[in-house]
């Protein structure tokens, strides 16, 4: 079997492992912690696509020791990961497949980035988002500009997160969203600094 | 043959959480501890540094005396759970990975848990107890 192929394998075993919850219910929860943000930052968006990032990232730092933790115990071996391909690979086909029940690609890879491709999202069903406000003489109003919002954010913050507690330290970005008409949902990965881990280069032998 | 004492030592080397197996674990005071799990800490960093196979840095896995077997495990994030326990005491390692999904599930997922800090949940205690119930301690 090749080395993708059983990464699949044990997202998929771990997803039969884990408790399942609604996943209308789950979007209409997701969709009514928007909406109250929306509220508490008065329709700034640029702060709200920030605090779901800020959201995302709490959720990521406590939930990568559950991927691990559970895959432990169910025997499921996830491989160290040597190259950036092989994160990328667990983060889509496992991390996505345990969590959200559906699993990603991975394109665009370089050296120090990678892209994921969404075709489901399973916190945006039901969402439509609201047409920009036209002035009366045609000109754009003073509305919030809806294009700029990013619904799913929080995806970039966990993956943020959870990477961080993993030595590696990432940027993510969501550069294309089916809700604003892309053709596919996109978060683009990029990895910034790997963490050195043990002792400190003072304590190095010369 | 019984479990003794359970250990959690965060990734700064701070313990975090600390609690009697059995009954007739030895009385440790907290001071002591707070010593015992920095001091381990830093054993372990050495051990990974000493090893002579540079592939694997696994640091301490398994100590084993006379009169006792210390086993520890430790998560890709950094955290090392360790137990101490009477010789030929079986399954240690199992009870800590039982452990680690406890962890996750009763202290990680507590909005008012804070990471890196001290692990004060009833429901992390009770599912410890219940694991320990099921790997047949008395």
């Amino acid at each position: 079997m090749s080395k993708s192929g059983s990464i699949t394998a044990a997202g998929q075993n771990l997803w039969a492992k884990v408790p399942k919850a609604n996943s209308e219910l789950f979007a209409l929860t997701y969709g009514s912690l928007i909406t109250e943000l929306i509220r508490d930052y008065d329709q700034n968006i640029p702060e709200i696509n920030n605090q779901l990032d800020r959201i995302g990232y709490s959720i990521g730092v406590r939930c990568i020791d559950e991927l691990f933790a559970k895959s432990e115990v169910n025997g499921v071996q996830i491989p160290s990961c040597r190259e950036l391909r092989e994160t990328a690979e667990v983060v889509a086909k496992i991390g996505f497949r345990m969590f959200l029940g559906v699993s990603c690609d991975v394109g665009k890879l370089t050296e120090k980035s990678f892209s994921l491709y969404l075709s489901e999202n399973p916190l945006s069903i039901f969402v439509e988002l609201p047409q920009n406000e036209v002035g009366v003489d045609g000109s754009s109003s003073h509305g919030p500009d809806w294009t700029q919002l990013k619904y799913s954010n929080v995806y970039c913050g966990v993956i943020r997160g959870a990477l961080e507690q993993v030595n590696l330290k990432v940027e993510c970005e969501f550069v294309g969203d089916m809700l604003q008409g892309d053709d596919v949902n996109e978060i683009k990965v990029e990895v910034k600094e790997v963490i050195a881990d043990g002792a400190g280069e003072d304590y190095q032998e010369e | 043959m019984a479990y003794l004492h359970l250990f959690i030592v965060n990734k700064s080397g701070g313990l975090i959480h600390h609690r009697a197996l059995s009954h007739h674990a030895p009385q440790i005071g907290t001071n002591e501890w707070l010593r015992i799990g920095s001091t381990f800490h830093s054993l372990h960093a050495i051990a990974g540094e000493a090893s002579p196979v540079k592939a694997k840095h696994d640091g301490i896995e398994l100590i084993e005396g006379e009169g006792l077997i210390l086993c520890c495990f430790q998560t890709r994030t950094g955290i090392k759970f360790v137990i101490t326990a009477e010789p030929g005491t079986r399954f240690i390692q199992n009870v800590l990975k039982e452990i680690y999904v406890a962890y996750t599930d009763c202290a990680l997922k507590d909005p008012f848990y804070e990471l890196e800090m001290p692990i004060r949940s009833d429901l992390f205690s009770e599912a410890v107890n219940d694991i320990m119930g099921r790997f047949g301690n008395r």
